[in-house]
């Protein structure tokens, strides 16, 4: 299960991580304001609650965002807790966050699993501002978006399945909607140690590369202080994204006291079992399924489904497409052709014109011989674009084929009378005069000529001129 | 009644006379008195332009433009909000407070911004930086805190009514020093949404008049649900009529109890007055009996733990950086302390630390959680008392003002005169306090209490102390 994991073998690594994702919502979690803080300019998305002017007072935590986190949890097997939680304040400075404390749950619900890895806890929180350092600006337009902070037990055993395991994790949670899309960001602070020694926490990593590339040098780092005969101690330490290092933050005797307190300005919230059973009922099935079912279900490559899952929405347009057609031939058009035509015209299914009933029914052209392969790229960029059905666009684009021998006789002997070095050469040995006349005959068809059947009489006929 | 004959007189009279009267008298008196901190007298005597046509046309609000004064801790749009303090000096609110847009909705004018303990820590309203408030009835006395401004403005004839604010007693107390009406609504009555953080699970706006049915008014216009305030709840708003309605012969119906630990160590003179009220109100058929709430021991400590936690809090904001009066250092933490040090009274710093320090993870088993525990103790004393009873009646103060001054340098002796007002905060239900009386020419108040969200049964116990009292 564990990819890579031979190569650490002798290091007994475990790795845990906390990972920040913003939730999908429109509104920010305990104000009216937008969460789309990045189109407006610098401190504009803003509003008394959000920048906590005196007197401001949260309002209750924006129902979309529960409802996001608690399908999040749902979907890794996670249970809820049935007290209600409270809202904390964790009190630290920081430019960026205008009440100097963070409005953070207790955990709402824990316990679950995803690849293999436990999931400890998974609680809502509230966005801090952005502060540039080197400029010391700072711009309050993202406080206040709600963001799932999802804790791994230290089951991780390599860099690289830290990599695979945020990557899937990643993909599940656009699979699920739950996530602010455009940022496709995540924050990640990492806990890694070795050799049973001391934690080490590495913070704000923010990217899967970099979380990476940060056990890469941690790993590296730990072995070689160890190597000189020294120890880990415990630390937090910063990631550096320019130079991939980690450097200490700080040592662990001056750790933060956050003082935490319950928001006395929030009622606890209780989530009721109805509610629960409510969103378990609307809950997608993972990708890791998904990816199981196809395989077996409709016999295709692991490569095909992977390009299948790794949208939603494809996904659920392939099996629909499947339903009509035969599933393999589907799964490679849906994986190749329109996906190639989506990413070029910067679209989804769900966005473009194109409909399942589109790719079953060019798949029955195909195997009725009436469309070839070729053209079926033509028609699938124009059913993205158009969403015109497919016979209408085979008339439109003279598509059919021409499989009929009389037919296709005719031109041949038409390509032969005007062609006869070419006829010539053939007949003393030269096979590329074959498809030279075969080109032809598909110009004088406009590509419509049924290849196989074009070369049968083709050759036929050459022989016979013997 | 005074208030409702006072709207009664303005639909006849000028309003922007009786609007210009109050700023005459405040220019007049208040250098002495300072009860306000910023005036807004254009914006007033605009409205009372506006709001006269609107009585002409008979389409006036249910304030009709009456004066009121709003505390400096609660936000109203354009005005500077200080909270009685160095650090706010020149903030100005960019919002409304909920309340104060329903107030300014229902055509009350808001003629300033009133003077008080800095960010409400205080009992007597002396520790603001814009200088102490002084009692209208004598200015050698304390007005009571921390809403002093509020009352001290209503009692010197300077506003109709008056907003503050109660934490443990800072509508109460001072309400009772300066022989006005004051009201702690039930937590969650009133939206708390524009009142500046002190402790947010206690404290809650409320309002001032000079009787009951000034305060049945304004309670109908400030209470309800707010999305911007969670705790809030939905609320009747039918207090006029239940003052309105309720009669002599009604004072049969009240079934009031008295405890015992509200008459401990209270000054003999008050005691009197009070003991003589509650048998005036048994003469006239009230069901008077005595009740013990074993709990009440605790409040004092509890309630601070519980205020230095929260307010410790709530102040983070003001580093000068976010919030506050930006002094400068070589590094952000002395720029922060500069901030602090300069810019805040001896009383702020002493709660911010001690709720740092009570706060802090080795100690949160020991103090906080401790407190919140037995708040839960004194809140079951209350439910047991108005399972049976109506009303709770003693006075409201254990002592008569004291002079300006006298306790300033004894935060424990400051912090006791709280003793009998902090407890209907640590249980969430409403309280009030009216005058009845006077002990060396000062006022003594008496205070009700009445189970969460009943507040129509004060009302009522108010009215009734009202009518024993003499009043019309």
């Amino acid at each position: 299960m564990q990819l890579h994991e031979d190569k650490y073998k002798d290091l007994n690594l475990k790795i845990g991580l906390e990972i920040h994702v913003q939730l999908k919502t429109e509104q920010k979690i305990f104000c009216e304001c937008s969460t789309d803080y990045i189109n407006s300019s610098p401190n504009n998305n803003i509003c008394p609650i959000c920048t906590s002017q005196p007197g401001s007072k949260p309002m209750g935590v924006n129902e979309k965002a529960l409802e996001n986190l608690l399908k999040i949890g749902l979907f890794f097997g996670c249970k809820a807790y049935e007290k209600p939680f409270y809202v904390q304040r964790k009190h630290y400075f920081y430019p960026d966050l205008p009440s100097n404390y963070q409005r953070t749950s207790q955990p709402i619900l824990g316990d679950g699993n995803f690849m293999g890895v436990g999931i400890w806890e998974i609680h809502i929180e509230e966005d801090p501002g952005r502060y540039e350092l080197r400029e010391g600006k700072v711009d309050l337009n993202r406080c206040g978006v709600p963001l799932a902070e999802i804790v791994t037990a230290p089951d991780i055993k390599s860099p690289e399945y830290a990599r695979e395991f945020l990557r899937d994790l990643l993909l599940s949670l656009e699979y699920l909607g739950v996530i602010r899309g455009e940022s496709g960001s995540i924050r990640a602070d990492v806990n890694i140690s070795i050799m049973g020694g001391n934690r080490i926490e590495i913070k704000n990593v923010n990217s899967v590369k970099g979380v990476y590339k940060a056990l890469k040098y941690e790993i590296v780092r730990q072995k070689a202080v160890l190597q000189r005969g020294g120890t880990i101690t415990m630390e937090t330490r910063h990631f550096d994204e320019g130079s991939m290092i980690t450097k200490t933050l700080r040592k662990k005797e001056t750790v933060a006291d956050y003082r935490y307190i319950p928001d006395p300005d929030l009622v606890p919230i209780y989530i009721s079992p109805e509610k629960l059973q409510e969103i378990e009922s609307v809950l997608p099935e993972s990708p890791h399924n998904k990816k199981k079912r196809f395989m077996k279900e409709y016999s295709l490559g692991e490569e095909i489904v992977d390009a299948l899952i790794s949208d939603l929405y494809l996904s659920d347009f392939f099996e629909e497409s499947a339903k009509k057609s035969n599933p393999i031939e589907s799964g490679k058009w849906c994986a190749t052709e329109l996906k190639r035509r989506l990413n070029e015209k910067n679209l989804s299914v769900s966005t473009s014109k194109i409909t399942p009933k589109h790719i079953s029914d060019m798949i029955g052209f195909i195997e009725r011989g009436e469309l070839s392969v070729k053209n079926a790229k033509w028609i699938i960029e124009d059913a993205v674009d158009t969403g015109e059905d497919i016979t209408s666009l085979m008339d439109k684009k003279n598509f059919y084929q021409i499989s009929s021998e009389d037919t296709l006789l005719d031109i041949i002997e038409k390509v032969m009378g005007d062609n006869p070095k070419a006829v010539e050469d053939y007949k003393s040995g030269n096979e590329n005069a074959l498809h030279f006349l075969f080109g032809k005959v598909v110009n004088e068809t406009e590509g419509r000529a049924e290849p196989s059947k074009t070369i049968k009489l083709l050759k036929d006929k050459l022989c016979m001129v013997n | 009644m005074f208030t409702k004959d006072l709207i009664e007189d303005l639909s006849s009279n000028s309003l922007e006379e009786h609007i210009h009267k109050k700023i005459e008298e405040i220019q007049k008196k208040d250098k002495e008195i300072n009860s306000f901190i910023t005036l807004n007298i254009e914006d007033a005597q605009n409205s009372s332009k506006e709001i006269q046509k609107k009585i002409d046309k008979g389409i006036q609000g249910k304030l009709s433009g009456l004066a009121i004064s709003i505390k400096d801790n609660i936000a109203v749009s354009k005005l500077r909000m200080t909270c009685g303090s160095k650090v706010l000096e020149n903030y100005i609110a960019p919002y409304d407070a909920t309340i104060i847009n329903s107030i300014k909705k229902e055509d009350g004018i808001i003629i300033g911004k009133c003077n008080m303990d800095e960010f409400a820590c205080g009992s007597d309203g002396t520790s603001s930086y814009f200088g102490p408030t002084k009692n209208p009835r004598n200015i050698d006395y304390v007005p009571g805190g921390s809403s002093s401004g509020s009352a001290a403005s209503l009692a010197a004839g300077f506003t109709d009514l008056s907003i503050g604010s109660d934490t443990g007693g800072s509508i109460r107390c001072p309400a009772s020093f300066c022989g006005v009406y004051g009201f702690k609504p039930s937590y969650g009555l009133v939206s708390r949404y524009g009142l500046s953080d002190m402790a947010m699970s206690l404290e809650g706006p409320g309002p001032f008049a000079k009787d009951t049915y000034g305060i049945a008014l304004l309670l109908d216009i400030i209470s309800g649900k707010d999305p911007r305030d969670t705790v809030t709840v939905e609320s009747s708003k039918s207090y006029t009529k239940t003052v309105e309605n309720f009669k002599d012969q009604d004072i049969k119906n009240l079934k009031i109890a008295y405890a015992k630990e509200f008459f401990e160590g209270v000054d003999e003179k008050i005691k009197n007055i009070i003991l003589d009220k509650i048998s005036k109100l048994e003469s006239e058929g009230a069901k008077i009996e005595e009740v013990s709430l074993p709990n009440i021991k605790y409040a004092i400590p509890i309630y601070y733990l519980v205020v230095f936690s929260e307010f410790s809090s709530a102040m983070s904001k003001f580093d000068g950086f976010k919030y506050g009066h930006y002094v400068g250092g070589q590094d952000i933490v002395e720029a922060v302390s500069n901030t602090r040090e300069t810019s805040m009274g001896i009383e702020v710093k002493r709660r911010v630390l001690l709720g740092t320090f009570i706060t802090m993870e080795e100690f949160r088993g020991r103090w906080y959680t401790k407190a919140l525990k037995a708040r839960s103790a004194i809140k079951e004393d209350f439910k047991r008392i108005f399972n049976s009873y109506d009303l709770l009646i003693g006075p409201t103060m254990p002592t008569l003002p004291w002079k300006i001054g006298e306790r300033i340098s004894d935060p424990l002796s400051m912090y006791s005169s709280d003793i009998l007002t902090v407890s209907a905060n640590l249980a969430g239900i409403c309280a009030s306090s009216q005058p009845v009386g006077e002990a060396k020419g000062l006022p003594v108040g008496l205070q009700l209490h009445a189970d969460s969200l009943c507040e129509s049964k004060l009302l009522k116990g108010m009215r009734a102390v009202e009518l024993a009292c003499g009043g019309i």
